[in-house]
């Protein structure tokens, strides 16, 4: 299967490589089908629809800023991040991490109770 | 907008499945008990709002912004605070 998206162009994939999102995410609880795409910086992934091709998330994995991040059970946290051209203007949403299982392509997403996790929380210092 | 009077200890039900119990009213808070199947997701209205706002800000950017990320260091957890 092919889909044009706004980032990278055409990608193919193999309809078992789609994440479901049962819930969708917060604010998009429509959006049920995902691909997630690493790029070959070594930080950020891309969380993008394939419903809706044009609808992409940048990720970051919550490990690289903080070891004790809550997990779920055999899924990997990541981080919303906003992009921005000053670096320093970069941020992680750590309050709504996203939830996923590459293994079993199932995807949800989470608000913590705990208040250290900010939603605009900045990703690089100098 | 539905407008409902309620004391304490009594409820609203939504949907004959969610309810919601105003448990004490004080001068500027009221506290609410809630009882929801596991799947129904409750959440602060302020935080949804902000996550979802977030959210779109997220989708708007291009990965053009980082192209030529500078070498920076991540902001570990700990260092900020």
């Amino acid at each position: 299967m092919k889909i044009k998206t706004e980032q990278f162009g055409e990608v193919e994939f193999k309809p078992e490589n789609v994440i479901n999102f049962p819930s969708g995410l917060l604010g998009f609880e429509k959006e049920k089908k995902f691909l997630l795409i690493k790029t070959d910086d070594d930080l950020f992934y891309w969380l993008n629809s394939t419903e809706n091709p044009e609808l992409c998330f940048p990720l970051v994995g919550t490990r690289v800023i903080d070891e004790s991040f809550p997990l779920e059970k055999d899924f990997e946290a990541f981080g919303i991040v906003i992009l921005n051209q000053d670096p320093l203007k970069i941020t992680v949403n750590l309050k709504a991490p996203v939830y996923i299982n590459q293994d079993e392509r199932k995807g949800f997403q989470k608000v913590l109770e705990n208040e250290k996790y900010l939603v605009n929380y900045k990703l690089f210092i100098e | 907008m539905l407008i409902l009077t309620r004391k304490t200890n009594e409820e609203i039900i939504i949907n004959s499945e969610i309810r919601v119990k105003v448990l004490s009213i004080s001068d500027n808070q009221i506290k609410l008990g809630i009882t929801a199947p596991h799947e129904v997701e409750i959440l602060r209205g302020e935080i949804y709002d902000k996550v979802k706002e977030s959210a779109i800000d997220a989708s708007k950017q291009s990965s053009q912004d980082i192209k030529n990320l500078p070498k920076l260091k991540i902001n570990k957890l700990g260092n900020s605070l």
